[in-house]
C-alpha cells in the first residue's frame, strides 16, 4: 500500500544559483529573452519592447514594441523584426 | 619569449571592475564589466551613456547591458569615465 | 517554449510567418514602406509588390525649430530591397 504521507520536503540545499553567471554575452541574452528590453541603434533611436528572440548577428525579434525617438514614441508595432548590424545596444528595461 | 599580455587578456582582468569605453562616434560608456565574448561585445551593469553633443554632455544611466562590439573604439580599465578626468 | 512568442525561435521566424503580408519596413536614410512580402534572405534582401513608400522631408532652413517635415509617397509594383539598408520589418499584427 501505498498510504504513507508524501515525503517531507527533502532537507537539500536547493541547487545553487547560477553561481555569479559567467556575464558573458550569451548569458546576458538568455537572461533577458522574455523580458522588456531597450534595444538602441546607432542612429539613437530607441526600441522599446519584449525580447522574443535573437541569433548570432544580433537581429532581434521584439513584441510590443514602442520606437522612441528623443523621447517621444513615434510608432508601435506589435511585432518588430529588427537588422542587427544596426543595434548599438540592448539593455535590460526590469529586473533580471 | 618575454612574457606578452594580450589585449584580451587585459580585458579579461578588468571583469568585476568599472570599465570606461569610448565608441567610434559620439557616444562613450561607463560601466562594471561583467564579461565579453570573442567579437568585444560587453556586458555591462551600472551603465551610463554619454553622448557628446555639440550642447554638452548628455547622460543616461541603464541596468545591465550588452553593448554591440561592432562600434567600439578604445577600452580604458578602471575608469570611472569622462566624469572621472 | 515561451508561450507568448507562438512558434518564433529565431528572429527570421518572423518574417517567414509574414510572406505574403503586407509588412512595413524601415530602411536607412529616413525612407519606410508597405508592401506585400514575396521574398526574403539572409541578408535582408527582400522582394516586395503593390509597394508604397513615405519618404520624409526635412527642411532644414526653417528657422528655430527642428524643420517642417514634408512626407512624399511613391508607389511602385514590385520592388528588390537591398538587404544591407534594412533597419527594421514590422509584420502585420498577430492577432
Amino acid at each position: 500500500m501505498d498510504d504513507s504521507p508524501p515525503a517531507p520536503p527533502a532537507e537539500q540545499t536547493p541547487p545553487p544559483p547560477p553561481v555569479a553567471h559567467s556575464g558573458s554575452p550569451t548569458d546576458f541574452l538568455k537572461g533577458v529573452v522574455g523580458k522588456r528590453v531597450i534595444v538602441r541603434l546607432n542612429s539613437g533611436v530607441d526600441y522599446r519592447g519584449v525580447l522574443s528572440c535573437l541569433d548570432g548577428y544580433m537581429n532581434i525579434a521584439l513584441e510590443q514594441t514602442e520606437e522612441h525617438v528623443n523621447g517621444n514614441v513615434t510608432n508601435r508595432y506589435g511585432d518588430a523584426f529588427i537588422r542587427g548590424n544596426n543595434v548599438l545596444y540592448i539593455s535590460a528595461d526590469e529586473a533580471l | 619569449m618575454a612574457s606578452q599580455i594580450l589585449p584580451l587578456e587585459l580585458i579579461d582582468r578588468c571583469i568585476g571592475s568599472r570599465i570606461w569605453v569610448i565608441m567610434k562616434g559620439d557616444r562613450e560608456f561607463t560601466g562594471t564589466l561583467l564579461g565579453f565574448d570573442d567579437f568585444v561585445n560587453m556586458v555591462l551593469e551600472d551603465v551610463i551613456e554619454y553622448e557628446i553633443t555639440p550642447e554638452g554632455r548628455k547622460s543616461n544611466k541603464l541596468a545591465q547591458t550588452l553593448l554591440n562590439g561592432n562600434n567600439i573604439c578604445m577600452l580604458i580599465p578602471g575608469s570611472s569615465g569622462p566624469e572621472d578626468s | 517554449m515561451d508561450p507568448s512568442s507562438s512558434g518564433i525561435q529565431e528572429p527570421f521566424d518572423l518574417i517567414r510567418l509574414s510572406l505574403s503580408e503586407r509588412v512595413f519596413v524601415k530602411l536607412r536614410g529616413d525612407r519606410e514602406m508597405t508592401g506585400i512580402l514575396h521574398a526574403y534572405d539572409g541578408h535582408m534582401n527582400l522582394i516586395l509588390s503593390d509597394v508604397e513608400e513615405t519618404i520624409m522631408i526635412v527642411d532644414e532652413n526653417t528657422a528655430g525649430g527642428q524643420g517642417a517635415v514634408s512626407v512624399a509617397k511613391r508607389k511602385m509594383d514590385m520592388l528588390f530591397v537591398r538587404g544591407d539598408g534594412v533597419i527594421l520589418v514590422s509584420p502585420p499584427s498577430r492577432t
